[in-house]
């Protein structure tokens, strides 16, 4: 069993971790809020060279395609050319099987975590997650080894998994019960959980996934290229983290939030790192404000890109870099702006990119850096940049 | 009662969506009669049929309250959750589970009268013409039982999902594939009538008017297609995806779209008579009548619109996901919502 405990300084960030039953040293440098304290318990899960920060540290490729979105659509046939395009330059494979091969075998039982959250345009594309199977079919992983899954049923029948994927694979709601092999599960495993206590909430427990603790091999994380409200964006980190787990929007009370430590933190769960191989981020469409939903599609535009990596750290600084630049180009405040007169309302936020409910914490990247999930600083990113179509 | 009411031919009985009701009320409900809350989530219509409404729910089980009082009259157990609105034929009500099986429970005891296993879980709802009942699976296939006792007549197997409730008339199946297909079978065979290919997915249920097959595709267009040889007669464009299934009456189709908006099409052209202000995503299935088109949007609106016109009627805000159809009698108005509540407004 893994069991850690983690204090971490929620904005200077001194970080300490021990064994579960240990005296936690104080937190140096606290902020006025204070640390938080989390304690992880979860099967261990030996230690994997594919799981997190995974094959290539560091390295991060953007592919782009003019052609990814026709009409407003999103093109399946561009999606495709990028993807092999992406993991050929990502593994330095000639053959797109080749590469694919090098994260799964026909065995794996392999869990797509998707992001439904959102409008119908600002989710994980129907497009790339049928491509994604496709690429694994010809790894030899058959559909019927692959599960698409997040948290919330709901969303996932809005967004269309449940109907629009291929005949075979598997898609599963973790609010509700799924079955594998004949056997039903219940979505979350209760003995895999985060202890934290963040406002006094009555349930201080956020249960980890079946589908991480037991039900998958692998995992393949298709994020989205968003901001974030409170995380500041959400991207391959917050995905997985808050995806993963239940009970996780209890780390928000307006202004303040604990994605950061709590984002990192619950991507250290011994079976979340081991089994988070590969990450793939649909930037297509992406979100520069009043996201992860993105109401106003004013603050939707069309990046046409996907990132890709092994590293979340590292493709979450991109994804960074990159929603930073087209908020600067449009006059908005920093993802990193704590000033005061910038915070509004939820219907504010909708309106202006100048308010937002929370003070975002993007630092939660290089706080995941500083537990070894992967890269922070760009003079340690092999960042390429390639153009497809 | 018609004919299509009487054999309960399609996704909540004929064209109107009506659960076999006239739907004639406009008025505006003013007060809540009564409401019930189920253990977990409804993610079906309920059906209206002399006097009581057959609920089915997540929690596996298919219930039967009184339409007047909200009062529990029966309840039946299957093997898993119920993503299948029911059916009824004759003393039967008809269900598929997400155990693979079509139920048949009698409409008076509640008690199994039989039980059909197929495959892959049962998402649509069961079609049932001439004794037989038409339905699909989420494992691509689709089949044609007895109603009398479950008797598999013919199951074809395609290389999508069929997430789409057939329409079913003396000769044909009308149905949509998730392989992007609009497929008209023989009824007595399965075999090929003709197949329209769009451009995605069709995983709403079609309906038949004047001779036109009509339907939306995940392609964002709206399609009628002639219910005899499959050619296209016209099409139109949404902004997003079409997953809500149409409803009929009085000339013309309503459906929701994933952009959030509610359209109303001429069905003779494909003319847009008139569209509503955005009420977030659809993919919940309309019900029309002659002077009322009313629906539920994704994130917790339900709104009632004069058909001819777009105005708004009325609307209730009633939280959590909504993608059921609403009941609509002169007396009451029945809503159900994700969270498993089922309103009864007067």
């Amino acid at each position: 069993m893994d069991r850690r405990r983690f204090v971490l300084g929620t904005a200077l960030g001194s970080l300490h971790l021990g064994l579960l039953g240990m005296p936690a040293r104080a937190a140096q440098g606290e902020d006025p809020v204070g640390s938080l304290k989390i304690d992880i318990q979860a099967p261990d899960v030996p230690a994997s060279p594919l799981g997190m920060p995974g094959l290539f540290p560091g390295r991060v490729i953007e592919v782009a395609h003019a052609g990814a979105l026709r009409d407003g659509r999103v093109f399946q046939p561009a999606v495709r050319e990028m993807l092999d395009r992406g993991m050929q330059a990502l593994t330095g494979e000639a053959a797109a099987g080749d590469a694919w091969a090098k994260f799964v075998e026909p065995s794996d039982i392999v869990a797509l975590k998707v992001n439904p959250s959102g409008t119908p345009t600002t989710t994980t594309s129907i497009a790339l997650v049928r491509e994604v199977i496709r690429a694994l079919g010809g790894a030899g992983v058959p559909n019927r080894h692959i599960i698409v899954f997040d948290r919330n049923s709901n969303q996932m029948e809005l967004a269309g998994y449940h109907n629009l994927l291929p005949v075979g694979v598997q898609v599963v709601g973790l609010d509700r019960r799924w079955v594998v092999g004949g056997e039903t599960r219940p979505g979350y495993d209760p003995n895999a959980f985060a202890e934290m206590n963040c406002f006094g909430e009555r349930e201080t427990r956020s249960y980890l996934a079946t589908i991480v603790t037991t039900g998958a091999t692998k995992i393949i994380n298709l994020p989205c290229l968003k901001e974030h409200n409170a995380s500041g964006v959400t991207g391959c980190l917050k995905n997985l983290a808050y995806g993963c787990f239940d009970n996780v929007a209890r780390t928000h009370l307006y202004p303040k939030t604990y994605t950061n430590p709590a984002i990192p933190v619950l991507c250290t769960t011994a079976p979340l790192r081991a089994k988070a191989v590969l990450h793939i981020m649909d930037g297509i469409r992406a979100v520069y404000q009043s996201g992860p939903f993105a109401w106003n599609p004013e603050f939707v535009w069309e990046a046409k890109t996907l990132l890709m990596g092994t590293d979340p750290v590292a493709v979450d600084r991109i994804e960074l870099d990159i929603v930073e630049r087209k908020r600067r180009d449009v006059g908005a405040p920093s993802l990193f702006d704590h000033s005061p007169e910038h915070l509004g309302t939820s219907a504010e936020m909708e309106q202006t990119a100048q308010k937002n409910r929370f003070y975002r914490e993007p630092a939660h990247i290089a706080t995941a850096a500083r537990l070894g999930l992967g890269r922070y600083e760009l003079s340690q990113i092999d960042h390429r940049r390639l153009q497809a179509g | 009662m018609d004919e299509a009411s009487a054999n309960w031919v399609t996704l909540l009985s004929g064209n109107d969506r009506g659960g076999g009701r006239v739907v004639g009320r406009t008025s505006r409900p003013e007060q809540l009669a009564w409401k019930v809350t189920l253990p977990e989530s409804i993610r079906t219509s309920p059906v209206l049929a002399d006097g009581a409404l057959y609920v089915t729910s997540l929690d596996g089980r298919l219930r039967v309250l009184d339409a007047n009082s909200g009062r529990e009259r029966w309840s039946f157990a299957a093997g898993a959750e119920i993503h299948s609105t029911p059916a009824l034929s004759g003393d039967l009500v008809l269900f598929g589970c997400d155990d693979g099986a079509v139920y048949a429970v009698n409409r008076t005891s509640g008690q199994q009268q039989w039980k059909a296993q197929s495959e892959g879980a049962i998402w649509t709802s069961p079609s049932v013409h001439g004794g037989v009942a038409f339905l699909g699976t989420n494992d691509g296939v689709f089949a044609a039982i007895d109603v009398a006792g479950g008797r598999l007549r013919w199951s074809r197997r395609f290389d999508g999902r069929m997430h789409s409730t057939a329409y079913v008339t003396a000769t044909h199946v009308y149905v949509g594939c998730s392989d992007g297909r609009v497929l008209a079978l023989d009824a007595a065979t399965g075999a090929d009538a003709w197949a329209y290919e769009t451009g995605d997915s069709v995983t709403a249920s079609p309906a038949v008017s004047d001779g036109l097959v009509l339907v939306g595709s995940e392609d964002r267009c709206f399609y009628a297609l002639d219910a005899g040889t499959g050619a296209l007669r016209w099409r139109f464009e949404a902004g997003l995806g079409l997953a809500s299934s149409p409803a009929v009456a009085a000339g013309k189709v309503a459906f929701g779209g994933k952009d959030g908006l509610l359209y109303v099409l001429s069905v003779a052209d494909g003319r847009l008579l008139w569209k509503s202000e955005s009420i977030r995503p659809i993919v919940a299935t309309p019900v029309a009548g002659p002077r009322i088109v009313c629906i539920q949007g994704f994130f917790g609106t339900t709104q009632a619109f004069d058909l001819e016109n777009g105005k708004v009627l009325w609307a209730a805000e009633l939280g959590g996901s909504l993608g059921s159809t609403p009941i609509l009698t002169d007396e009451m108005v029945y809503l159900a919502t994700y969270p498993g509540v089922i309103y009864a407004l007067r």
